[in-house]
């Protein structure tokens, strides 16, 4: 059945320019719909770069297979780092609600920590295969040269997001400590964060382990 | 007058579960990646192997989506609202597989 009207929090009450508003349909706070609204947006994006590689790949007989077990390895503590920052996320959510200040803080720490380590990881096997003379429309093992522009575009906007998760991070927990956001903008935030982790969980093996030598 | 909390605190439901049961999840999203390391080094065809990991990663982005990102505790339309137009959207992607082939085929011919 239809829902009542109701007044929402304005900031106005008694004032007389109370905002008269319905529920809203889908009973979240309104950042948390906006980020969800970002997060669907960004997932096409994020979807639209794989299919350009699957296109490029299916389309070319000499891919190859040119990641060797070290990078692979990379790959995976990359992942788990990433996940386990996922964990301290939801830690720093909870003691958000909880409102336990100095446990949030700690959490978010963390979270920020485990995603620069990832930054870190992904930033060392960009610079090793670099050294190894990768280019964008240059493949040293004589594959196909459209490797490295689909492996270095797919992974850069990949940690371009950790990064900017990160930094938004370091903001969100800076307001929350002066009192100017609550928990709601740490779970908005912590929405964000679990989205460029699963994104990761496409990137890796469709980027690393469709790629990795076999033989 | 009847005011209502704006806050997400008020607004999401309290049945979510506790760290415990997220360290679960975020461990067997862990065994998911061992799977799929392990059925890379398989020496299973391409077709196979690519099948085999997206249907492994779809798994997890549903966990993390449904439980990770709470979406299992929000109400039902939100799922209903994502989940369907994001797939929409995936689906219409595969509009540029023929011509992906026709690529392929041309590289044969010379």
């Amino acid at each position: 059945m239809n829902q009542p009207i109701l007044a929402i929090r304005t900031g106005h009450e008694g004032t007389g320019h109370e905002v008269l508003m319905e529920r809203s349909p889908y009973a979240i706070d309104k950042k948390k719909l906006g980020m969800w609204i970002f997060i669907v947006s960004d997932a096409c994006t994020f979807a639209t770069f794989l299919f350009g590689y699957g296109y490029m790949r299916v389309g070319n007989q000499n891919w190859g297979t040119p990641f060797a077990f070290p990078t692979i390895l990379n790959g995976i503590l990359m992942t788990f780092v990433l996940l386990s920052s996922s964990l301290t996320m939801l830690a720093a959510v909870r003691a958000t609600q909880a409102g336990q200040k100095a446990s949030a803080n700690k959490w978010l720490g963390a979270t920020m920590l485990l995603g620069a380590i990832f930054a870190a990881l992904h930033l060392r096997e960009w610079f090793k295969l670099i050294s190894e003379g990768w280019r964008l429309f240059y493949n040293p093992t004589g594959g196909a040269a459209q490797f490295g522009a689909c492996f270095f575009s797919v992974t850069g906007l990949h940690l371009t997001h950790v990064v900017s998760g990160v930094i938004a991070l370091a903001f969100i927990a800076r307001g929350y400590n002066q009192g100017r956001y609550d928990e709601s903008h740490v779970e908005t935030a912590g929405l964000y964060w679990h989205f460029v982790d699963l994104v990761w969980m496409f990137v890796f093996p469709l980027m690393y382990l469709m790629n990795a030598q076999t033989k | 007058m009847n005011f209502e909390p704006e806050g997400e605190a008020a607004m999401s439901s309290n049945q979510e579960p506790g760290m415990r049961s997220y360290v679960g999840i975020v461990i067997g999203l862990m065994i998911i990646v061992v799977i799929e390391v392990i059925l890379t080094y398989q020496h299973l065809p391409t077709r196979t192997l690519l099948y085999s990991l997206l249907c492994l990663a779809c798994v997890e982005a549903f966990v993390g989506i449904m439980y990770l990102m709470h979406v299992k505790y929000e109400t039902p339309l939100l799922f209903w609202t994502i989940f369907p137009s994001t797939l929409f959207v995936l689906v219409l992607l595969n509009y540029i597989w023929p011509d992906a082939y026709r690529m392929a085929r041309m590289s044969l011919v010379k």
